[in-house]
């Protein structure tokens, strides 16, 4: 699979080399507790997202809790899920430089990539415009963008143990 | 001693040899292992962010717990599963595994917070929970509960950078 099939193959291969060559990016290389620590900072970051991406998207599928408004529980939960993505997108990119080119070759880190672009678009624009909007959205949106976004989510988090997994 | 005996009585059995010689078997464990915590510990923070007055203040505690506690218990169960195979396949090492200790204690220690919360200051929820003031005894809980996930999380993870694993 290439990266990114709109450049020429091998495009940011060198890009990726110099990150991971960089001061930052060989220090957290050579650093199994900085690994460590970076990767335990990001999975928490992670519970927090998917905790209360979870709770707002449930509520919004009908299987939540009670009879809450789903534009009241992505409220009361926003800055949370705001905290956890901030982690996440916080941490992710020093565990990225410290082995970039293996995930140049991992195809499963470019799906990451590209599923977690579309979900933050996603998030931030149709995703808010139905959790928030009064009234409701007639049932059949909120499932289909409950489901969506649960997928999404679901799909990052696969696909970041699969980088993990899947060594070229 | 007699854990360790234990240990290597479970790394000779067949099933730890099965899951240990199957790379896809313990990925795909530790993939389900690892996605699980995420939901059932993201689940768990939600109600403990709602005793400590964080978030979702307008869903009665009563609510929250009963809705999601039983949820959370078969979340817990398939990390049971999972784990203790996941372990049946390394044994002796995590009995070497300092990480692996403290996460046994941790979850220990999770279980009796969650415990003593339902048999004492829970009791009384009905009393409390219209007051939306929640007592200090139920917000201690949810912190400590907080910190607990944290630390099995964080501990959880520490286990793949034990000694003799390769790094990732």
């Amino acid at each position: 699979m290439t990266a990114l099939s709109l450049l020429p193959a091998g495009a940011l291969l060198p890009a990726f080399e110099w990150l991971q060559h960089t001061y930052l990016g060989e220090t957290i290389r050579h650093s199994a507790t900085l690994i460590a620590l970076l990767e335990i900072v990001h999975l928490i970051g992670l519970t927090i997202l998917i905790g209360t991406i979870l709770m707002v998207d449930l509520t919004l599928l009908g299987v939540g809790i009670g009879r809450h408004p789903v534009s009241r529980i992505a409220r009361e939960l926003d800055a949370f899920t705001g905290i956890g993505l901030g982690i996440v997108l916080a941490s992710g990119p020093f565990i990225f430089c410290s082995e970039a080119v293996r995930c140049y070759r991992t195809p499963v880190f470019w799906i990451k990539m590209m599923l977690l672009a579309i979900a933050v678009v996603f998030h931030f624009t149709i995703h808010r415009r139905v959790t928030r909007a009064e009234p409701p959205e007639p049932r059949q949106v909120a499932r289909i963008v409950a489901g969506l976004s649960l997928a999404l989510w679901f799909g990052i988090a696969l696909a970041g143990k699969g980088i993990a997994i899947f060594q070229p | 001693m007699f854990l360790l005996s234990i240990c290597q009585w479970v790394d000779s059995t067949r099933l730890s040899a099965i899951i240990r010689q199957s790379n896809w078997l313990f990925s795909t464990l530790d993939t389900i292992h690892t996605l699980g915590i995420v939901f059932v510990a993201g689940a768990i923070m939600l109600v403990d962010l709602r005793l400590l007055g964080l978030g979702l203040r307008s869903v009665p505690v009563a609510q929250l717990v009963s809705r999601i506690v039983p949820s959370t218990l078969w979340g817990f169960g398939l990390m049971l599963v999972t784990g203790g195979l996941l372990f049946s396949s390394e044994a002796v090492k995590m009995y070497h595994s300092p990480a692996f200790r403290i996460k046994l204690l941790m979850l220990v220690l999770a279980g009796l917070n969650a415990l003593l919360f339902h048999r004492t200051v829970y009791r009384d929820v009905a009393r409390w929970d219209p007051s939306s003031i929640v007592p200090a005894r139920a917000r201690m809980a949810g912190l400590l509960s907080l910190i607990l996930w944290i630390a099995i999380i964080a501990a959880g993870r520490a286990i793949a950078y034990a000694p003799g694993y390769d790094l990732g």
